[in-house]
């Protein structure tokens, strides 16, 4: 590998213009991760025109900032009111907002901050030294192999819950259910649309999360306007105390390689690293019975993860011409405007380029580290807003924030049915994370595994004899069967001997 | 049954915003001459996502278009339903030429064909404003694939080919092919043209039929190799790849788009636009797009534009009928 | 919610855990959707597992919500503890359900009115009613919280952002 082009790209990022649009790509990233529902696809595309007078690198430089600021900024909404933005920051929302509740947004937020820093800073390493020898992990994932992840991953939404195991699959279920509403992915045929083409493409994830979490929180709260509301203890500190800081340094590391590695797939990588962080830290959790009443390590090990999974979904863009998700669409839409194709040939035709916009994301990482750890003071002092007002404000911005996602009034509606839906699943004890996380992974199950079928001509078996697929077969049973029946043996053992 | 009061959304839509503006502003005469068209901004919508193909070519004409037009125009994506859900709200709103979109052909001749959808919008209900682009579809291979060319393909046992979704020119010039040729070929169906052409990349499969702007990046970086364009001469852009119908396969398929307004918009203010936007297509750097991205020019007026439409989705409704062919399950 | 840790005062708006016949509601709407999804799914398509058709998928997914339902409400009518199984939290709704559910017309109001009269006059009257009917604020808060938080939104979404909004105050 030639280093001489790798330091040129620094020499590209810290171009005096060129900080200033990774400055101004980061802030308005972080601006548009606030808010929810407006989202770094649509951002990005709106800003396009502006992008024409720009420099090549300046411009994706930019637009990169744009993308991985917003996940910054979307952990903040999921921590302080429960509004995740993003599928990959919902399991965020699970710790983040019990910590917040319990006094503690602001470690929680800054170990969120810290923990996006590592995970993000160590992608982008890791994308220096090895991307074009992974590109190609991108490519071996075909639908079979996107069946049995997805399959994982709705077993590990299984791990999510804090109560009942019946109401959590029910919430899954429900998830699942609704994430078939729309056009058949491989026939066409209307499912579930009430003869409306509104719905002809089916829910939008933004409308499903922004309802069920934030606008559930929101009605939930105003039932119990009249209670006298639990104090927010002391606002803390935002500087993380050193236990939670001993809690979090470990998950910090796992979930940065995790999101690395499955952020290099498109569709679906981003949700999936943050999803299995989270299982492998409660996992691995002491007592994992802290989990969902407010575990830091809930917190950074998949704040780690989301990011380094945004890092790592450049790769495909940037080695293959491949885009991961619909930012990555957008940027490629980019690229193309100013007359660079995005793919194989990009490190060789324009190492500039490349590397420019790969090592700007160092800067851009710092950048966003430094406005937040001040952020966060501001942000927190939000919760000491009067529920009165915090409420009817938020209720504004979301309600803006859907209608500005496909630009259809016909969405606040739905975001609405939703949030009335979240408030009865709450009061009927059900959860909405394995709702919402379900819902992501039940399209890319379904789909991905009536491609494979259309593929294998029916056989089954094909699943377990192709490598990458066999492999994920074999986690699947591990987790799913193995490992669950050795913990009851292992518990009954236990129970006797106490009994002995 | 239905919960959401569909009819009453329309209707409620069919005020635009600046419908509402123009009565709050009260300058000059009552009814002043419609050579003033434009007085103000022209709401110019998107019917798809932000970030494709539809979305890039109607920010970049509208881009050109502003100055000949001496208004802004303000892009507005509303996407769903391959275009329909923007286009009808575009018929419930006002008829005046403040309103205009962009729309394809594929709505209009492929859908149908997928989607039984009795309220569909059809093209007499729509001016053709101008005409933009015609992009082929191109059947590709991987560069490793034994199949060097059409040929080898339709000899093959069995092929597995991924299309860009249900109901798209990708899925319909494929399976007019396959079933032409008489073989064996399993059509799957994937969520979009980068999804497709991964699934191709990756060797999952033998073929994928896409546009020219989803598979050019990877045929010129010699990772794809094109054997087939379904246009009706051979593109521009891929000037030594044969034609389905050099082969012997009458299979004609593309995407053109276009820009509408409602059926009933006053002559004259159409004639503003048309003008506005034949003078926008002669503009160097929409030209330049064009030759980025990897579309051809279609420029036609508009009775001819209609005509073409209205030939081709008889056409294949027809290929389709006597292939005896499914696209999607519903129609 | 976590609510439920903090110390039991039997005050009047304190949430209550609901009884059994709640616990028992809590599985049979799952029933009653699922067994409605399933009707709708046998109306489509159901091919076989190897080669599936448009109803099947949501007729598995139906049917497991149905049997999620099923295994609620044996847990809510078995229990030998009532209280002990955790499937049986539920929470009794109280008049504040009211409020919910006026704060979700308000809503929907909004939203149908959104795009006709375009998004500032509904968002001004929204932010007011809810901030003194629903969140007991004086008139001279709501009023000025409505008023400056409209102009952050428009500055913020439309000149800011450049989010197409539909508006009628243009510049």
């Amino acid at each position: 590998m030639d280093f001489s082009t790798v330091l040129s790209g620094f020499a590209v990022a810290f171009e005096p213009q060129n900080l200033l649009f990774c400055l101004i790509g980061v802030t308005v990233g972080m601006l548009i991760g606030v808010l929810p529902g407006l989202g770094p696809a649509a951002t990005i595309a709106i800003l396009l025109p502006i992008t024409y007078t720009l420099e090549p690198t300046a411009a994706v430089i930019m637009l990169a900032g744009i993308f991985y600021g917003a996940q910054y900024g979307g952990t903040i909404t999921s921590v302080l009111l429960r509004m995740p933005g993003e599928a990959s920051t919902v399991v965020t929302a699970l710790d983040g907002h019990a910590l917040a509740r319990k006094g503690e947004a602001g470690p929680a937020l800054g170990v969120a901050a810290i923990a996006s820093f590592i995970g993000g800073t160590a992608s982008i390493l890791l994308l220096t030294f090895i991307a074009p020898a992974l590109a190609g992990a991108a490519l071996a994932f075909g639908p079979a192999e996107y069946t049995v992840l997805a399959l994982i991953g709705i077993f590990l939404v299984g791990t999510l819950g804090s109560g009942s195991l019946w109401k959590s699959a029910a919430a899954a279920a429900l998830g699942l259910l609704i994430a078939t509403v729309g056009l058949d992915p491989l026939l066409g045929t209307p499912r579930f649309t009430f003869g409306t083409d509104q719905l002809a493409d089916g829910i939008d994830f933004t409308i499903v999360a922004m309802g069920l979490f934030g606008v559930g929180e929101i009605l939930y709260n105003l039932e119990h306007r009249d209670r006298p509301q639990p104090a927010v203890p002391s606002f803390g500190r935002a500087v993380p105390s050193r236990l939670h800081w001993l809690r979090s340094r470990m998950a910090i590391l796992r979930g940065s390689v995790t999101g690395f590695v499955l952020g290099i797939l498109p569709g679906g990588g981003a949700t999936m690293s943050s999803l299995v962080s989270y299982a492998v830290e409660k996992r691995v959790a002491k007592e994992p019975s802290r989990f969902g009443k407010g575990a830091i390590e809930g917190v950074a090990g998949p704040e780690s993860a989301n990011n380094a999974a945004a890092t790592s979904s450049f790769i495909p863009l940037l080695t293959l011409g491949i885009p991961a998700n619909a930012t990555m669409a957008v940027l490629f839409g980019a690229l193309m405007l100013q007359g660079i194709t995005p793919g194989p040939g990009l490190m060789s035709e324009h190492p500039d380029v490349f590397w420019g916009v790969v090592n700007s994301m160092y800067v851009g990482n710092l950048l966003l580290l430094a406005l937040s750890i001040p952020l966060i003071g501001v942000f927190v002092r939000m919760l000491k807003v009067r529920p009165g007002i915090l409420a009817p404000l938020t209720v504004v911005i979301t309600m803006l924030g859907a209608y500005s996602i496909r630009n259809n009034a016909f969405d606040m509606l739905l975001m609405i049915g939703l949030g009335l839906l979240g408030y009865g699943m709450c009061k009927l004890g059900f959860e909405p994370g394995p709702f919402v996380l379900a819902f992501v992974l039940g399209s890319l199950l379904e789909a991905s595994f009536r491609r494979s079928m259309r593929l294998f001509g029916g056989d089954l078996t094909e699943f377990v004899q192709r490598p990458v697929s066999g492999t994920l077969v074999a986690v699947l049973v591990l987790t799913v069967v193995v490992v669950p029946v050795l913990r009851t043996v292992r518990a009954r053992q236990t129970e006797r001997t106490a009994v002995d | 049954m239905n919960p959401f009061p569909r009819r009453g959304l329309l209707a409620a839509a069919a005020v635009s915003p600046f419908a509402a503006l123009a009565a709050c502003q009260v300058q000059g005469g009552a009814d002043a001459a419609e050579s003033d068209f434009p007085k103000r901004a022209v709401d110019f919508m998107v019917p798809f996502d932000p970030g494709g193909s539809g979305d890039l070519i109607s920010r970049a004409i509208a881009k050109a278009a502003e100055e000949p037009l001496g208004q802004s125009l303000a892009v507005t994506n509303k996407p769903g339903a391959n275009g329909a859900v923007g286009l009808k709200e575009l018929l419930a709103g006002k008829a005046d030429g403040y309103s205009i979109a962009l729309a394809v052909k594929s709505l209009f001749a492929i859908t149908p064909l997928a989607v039984d959808d009795p309220e569909a919008v059809i093209i007499d209900d729509l001016r053709i404003i101008t005409t933009l682009t015609n992009e082929a579809y191109v059947l590709v291979v991987h560069a490793d694939s034994p199949y060097q060319t059409l040929e080898d393909l339709l000899a093959a046992d069995s092929v597995n080919y991924a299309t860009t979704g249900v109901g798209t020119g990708s899925q319909l010039s494929a399976q007019l092919l396959f079933t032409g040729a008489g073989i064996d070929a399993t059509d799957v169906p994937f969520d979009g043209g980068a999804s497709a052409v991964t699934a191709l990349l990756g060797q999952e499969v033998d073929a994928v039929s896409a546009s020219l702007a989803e598979t050019m990046p990877q045929v010129e970086a010699g990772e794809l190799r094109p054997i087939a364009v379904f246009s009706e001469e051979r593109s521009p852009f891929l000037q030594d790849v044969p034609t389905a119908v050099e082969a012997g396969f009458d299979v004609v398929v593309d995407q053109r788009r276009f820009i509408v307004a409602p059926a009933d918009v006053p002559d004259e203010t159409a004639g503003v636009l048309s003008l506005a936007f034949e003078e926008a297509r002669e503009g160097a750097e929409y030209g330049q797009f064009l030759q980025d991205n990897y579309m051809d020019r279609w420029e036609v007026d508009n009775l001819e534009a209609k005509t073409h439409l209205s030939e081709a989705a008889a056409e294949y409704a027809a290929l389709v009928e006597d292939a005896g062919l499914q696209l999607g399950d519903g129609a | 919610m976590s609510d439920a840790e903090a110390p039991q005062e039997e005050g009047a708006d304190e949430p209550r855990a609901g009884g059994r016949a709640q616990a028992v509601v809590a599985g049979a709407l799952p029933i009653a959707l699922g067994a409605f999804a399933a009707w709708l799914a046998f109306g489509l398509k159901l091919g076989s597992l190897t080669d599936p058709g448009p109803g099947l998928w949501p007729l598995v997914v139906a049917a497991l919500l149905v049997a999620c339902g099923v295994a609620i409400v044996v847990v809510a009518l078995s229990a030998k503890v009532f209280e002990a199984a955790p499937a049986n939290r539920t929470e009794s709704f109280t008049r504040g359900t009211g409020a919910v559910l006026a704060a979700a017309a308000a809503l929907a109001v909004y939203a149908s009115l959104f795009e006709v009269v375009g998004f500032e006059l509904p968002t001004l009257l929204l932010l007011f009613a809810w901030l003194r009917f629903l969140g007991r604020e004086s008139w001279l808060t709501s009023a000025a919280v409505a008023v400056s938080a409209t102009a952050v939104a428009y500055a913020l979404f439309i000149l800011g952002l450049g989010v197409p909004l539909p508006h009628i105050i243009a510049f």
